[in-house]
C-alpha cells in the first residue's frame, strides 16, 4: 500500500504552517519507501494533482474551530469537510476536486484521505515564520497521530 | 437599501517581515504570500530586482519570462471561468448553490468538456512548471534573467500543448456567445444599471498601446475609453494614493490627480479598475490576430468604449485567455528561445520598482535594498487594492438594485455574490474551516445603524 503525508500550510503565516512544520519532522521518523512526505502551500486542485497515484492520504493542516481547544489535535476523514485551506475565491475545494474527477472517471484518487487537524479558534492575520505557544506544543502530538496511522496500516 | 460594505480580514505585517531579508529571495517569498497567484509576485519581485541591482535581463530571458507568464495567466484564467464565475451563467444565477459549481457545469455542458477543462488547465500550469521549475511557486526568477533556459524536447512539448490550448480559448469563447451573449436575459443582465459602473480604467501596454501582461507602460483611460494618462511603472507613487476607511483593512487606491471623493464612480472621482476589463479599456487592441479580432467584437457588440460593465469581466477575461495561448505559440515559435544567453551580471544593489499583470489587475513591487543586498523597505500594491473601491461599489449597487423592501434569499445574495467574483478578487483570507464552505456573513442594518438582521452562510 502507498501512502502520502502532506503536510499543508503556509510557511510564512506563522500557526498557518504548522502542517509543514509537522511534515518536517516525520521526515526524520518514516524511512518507509511505501509512505512519502510532501508540503504544499496550495489547496483544491493543485492538492488533488499531489495526491493522484497513492491508496491513502493524510493530509495535516490547522482548522479553525469554534468548539475546539487552541493547540488540540484531531483526526477526520476528508467528509467532514466540505471544503478545505482553498476557500479563498480563486479556487475549488478539495471535495468538488475530488467528486469532480471522480465524475470524469480518474481512477488514481486515494481510496482513503483522512485529515490530522491541529485547532485554533483565530487564524493568523501576521506575517512570521515561528509558531505561537500552543500550537508549537501541538506539534509532538500532531507527529504521534500521524505515526499511529501509518503503525495502523501496517 | 442604502449602501453595502465588503470586508475582509486583510494579511498584515509583511513590509516588517521582509525587512533585512535578501533580496533575491523575495521571488520566493512574496509567491507564498498567498496560495492564489504566486507567478504574478513572482515575476513582479523579479523585475523589482532587476531594477534594484541595475541589470537589465537578456532578450532570451525576458521572452522565458513572458512564456511562462502565458502558462499562467492559461491555467488561471481557465479556472476562474469554468469553475468560479461561469457557473453563475452556464448553470444560472439563481440555481441552488448545491448546482452551481464546476460539476453543475459538467452537467449541462457535458463530461467531454468537463475532461477539455481539465486538460487544459494542467497544460497551462505544465507550461509553467517547465520554465519555472515548480508549476505552483517557481524558482527560476532571477535578477538579470532566469536561472533555467529551454532545451528542444522541451520546445516541442510546449509548442503541442499550446497549440491545444488556443483552439480550447477559441472553443471557450464559443460557448460564451452561445450560453451567454445569445440569452437576451444574460446580455440584458450585463448591461443593466445595477451592475454597470464608470470609473477609470488602468493596464501595462506595449508600445502600440496594446494589452501586455509582463512589460510595458501603465497606462490609464478615462469613462469614454481616452488616454487620461500614462507612465513608467516606477513613478507609480506620482500617480496613485491610497484612501483609508476605519472600517476595512484594506487601503482603497485611486488616481492622486483625480483625489478621493468617496465610492461614487465618474470622471470626477479617482477611482480606477483593473483586471481584464480594466486591461481591455485601457489598451486600443491585443497584439495577437485571433484576440483582436474579439477584442473588436466585444466593443461593437457591447456599445463602444469603455465597457463599464462588470459582468462584462467573463467575457473580456476570455479575450485575454486567447491573447495568452496566441502570445505564447509567438514565444515558442522565436529561434532565441532557447538560447543559452539566459541571464546578465548585477549591478550594485539598489532601490527597484516591478509591475506586471496579475490575473486580476495591475500589480506592483517597490523595494529599497541597503548597500549589502538587504531589504530595507518593502511596498506592495496588489491587484485587488487596486479594484477595492470599485469592489465596493459593485456590490452596493447590486444589493440596492437586487433587494427590495428588505426581502433577502439565496438567489439574491448570490446576485450580489456576482457583482464581486466577476474582479476575480484575492483576498488572502486561507481560511479552513469546519465544517467549511466560503464563510460570509452579512450584516444588515437600519437606518438607525442598528443591526437589524444578519445572515450567515458557512460560519
Amino acid at each position: 500500500m502507498k501512502t502520502i503525508i502532506l503536510g499543508v500550510g503556509n510557511p510564512i503565516l506563522s500557526d498557518d504552517g504548522v502542517g509543514i512544520h509537522v511534515a518536517n519532522q516525520l521526515k526524520q521518523h518514516i524511512h518507509d519507501p511505501d509512505v512519502a512526505i510532501d508540503k504544499a502551500l496550495t489547496g483544491g486542485m493543485n492538492l488533488l494533482d499531489l495526491l493522484l497515484g497513492y491508496d491513502k492520504a493524510i493530509i495535516i493542516d490547522a482548522v479553525k474551530t469554534d468548539n475546539g481547544k487552541d493547540g488540540e489535535v484531531k483526526r477526520f476523514p476528508l467528509n467532514s469537510f466540505s471544503t478545505m485551506h482553498s476557500c479563498n475565491p480563486h479556487d475549488v475545494s478539495l471535495t468538488e476536486a475530488i467528486q469532480m474527477a471522480e465524475k470524469l472517471g480518474e481512477t488514481r484518487i486515494p481510496k482513503e484521505i483522512i485529515v490530522i487537524g491541529i485547532m485554533m479558534k483565530k487564524l493568523p492575520c501576521e506575517f512570521g515564520e515561528n509558531l505561537s505557544e500552543k500550537i508549537a506544543m501541538a506539534v509532538p502530538n500532531a507527529v504521534e497521530m500521524t505515526l499511529n496511522e501509518i503503525r495502523k496500516d501496517n | 437599501m442604502a449602501n453595502a460594505y465588503l470586508q475582509i480580514p486583510e494579511l498584515r505585517g509583511f513590509e516588517r517581515f521582509s525587512q533585512g531579508r535578501r533580496a533575491e529571495d523575495m521571488p520566493q517569498i512574496t509567491s507564498r504570500i498567498c496560495g492564489v497567484c504566486p507567478v504574478a509576485h513572482h515575476f513582479a519581485a523579479t523585475k523589482a530586482l532587476d531594477a534594484a541591482f541595475n541589470v537589465e535581463p537578456t532578450s532570451a530571458a525576458k521572452k522565458l519570462r513572458e512564456l511562462m507568464y502565458c502558462g499562467y495567466i492559461i491555467y488561471d484564467h481557465i479556472l476562474h471561468f469554468y469553475y468560479l464565475g461561469g457557473p453563475d451563467f452556464v448553470v444560472g444565477p439563481d440555481a441552488p448553490p448545491a448546482k452551481r459549481n464546476i460539476l453543475g457545469v459538467i452537467e449541462k455542458a457535458g463530461l467531454e468538456i468537463g475532461k477539455e477543462v481539465i486538460k487544459h488547465r494542467a497544460y497551462g500550469q505544465k507550461i509553467t512548471g517547465i520554465l519555472g521549475g515548480k508549476a505552483t511557486h517557481p524558482v527560476c526568477g532571477l535578477p538579470g534573467g532566469v536561472s533555467k533556459g529551454l532545451d528542444k524536447d522541451e520546445v516541442k512539448d510546449i509548442e503541442k500543448m499550446g497549440k491545444s490550448c488556443v483552439e480550447f480559448a477559441k472553443f471557450s469563447l464559443k460557448l460564451f456567445d452561445d450560453i451567454v451573449l445569445k440569452n437576451k436575459d444574460y446580455l440584458d443582465l450585463i448591461l443593466s444599471d445595477p451592475y454597470t459602473l464608470k470609473t477609470y480604467n488602468m493596464g501595462l501596454v506595449d508600445k502600440n498601446n496594446k494589452v501586455n501582461f509582463y512589460d510595458g507602460k501603465i497606462r490609464v483611460t478615462d469613462q469614454k475609453g481616452r488616454e487620461h494618462i500614462k507612465f513608467d511603472g516606477k513613478d507609480y507613487y506620482k500617480i496613485i494614493d491610497e484612501h483609508v476607511e476605519e472600517w476595512s483593512y484594506i487601503k482603497f487606491t485611486y488616481l492622486k490627480d483625480i483625489g478621493w471623493k468617496g465610492f461614487k464612480d465618474g470622471k470626477d472621482s479617482g477611482i480606477y479598475r483593473v483586471g481584464p476589463l480594466g486591461r481591455l479599456n485601457a489598451a486600443e487592441g491585443m497584439a495577437t490576430p485571433l484576440a483582436d479580432k474579439e477584442y473588436k467584437r466585444f466593443y461593437e457588440t457591447l456599445g463602444g468604449k469603455a465597457v463599464n460593465s462588470t459582468l462584462a469581466f467573463h467575457w473580456a477575461r476570455l479575450i485575454e485567455l486567447l491573447y495568452a495561448t496566441e502570445q505564447a505559440m509567438d514565444l515558442i515559435k522565436d529561434p532565441e528561445i532557447t538560447s543559452t544567453k539566459i541571464r546578465n551580471p548585477v549591478g550594485e544593489p539598489g532601490e527597484g520598482i516591478g509591475v506586471v499583470e496579475a490575473a486580476r489587475g495591475t500589480l506592483i513591487h517597490h523595494y529599497k535594498l541597503d548597500k549589502n543586498g538587504l531589504i530595507d523597505k518593502a511596498n506592495l500594491i496588489v491587484a485587488t487594492t487596486n479594484n477595492a473601491g470599485a469592489i465596493n461599489m459593485s456590490i452596493r449597487d447590486a444589493a440596492k438594485g437586487v433587494i427590495k423592501k428588505g426581502k433577502v434569499n439565496d438567489g439574491l445574495l448570490n446576485m450580489v455574490e456576482m457583482a464581486f467574483r466577476a474582479y476575480d478578487p484575492c483576498f488572502a483570507c486561507a481560511t479552513h474551516t469546519l465544517p467549511g464552505g466560503m464563510p460570509l456573513e452579512v450584516d444588515i442594518y437600519d437606518n438607525d445603524r442598528r443591526l437589524y438582521k444578519t445572515i450567515r452562510q458557512n460560519i
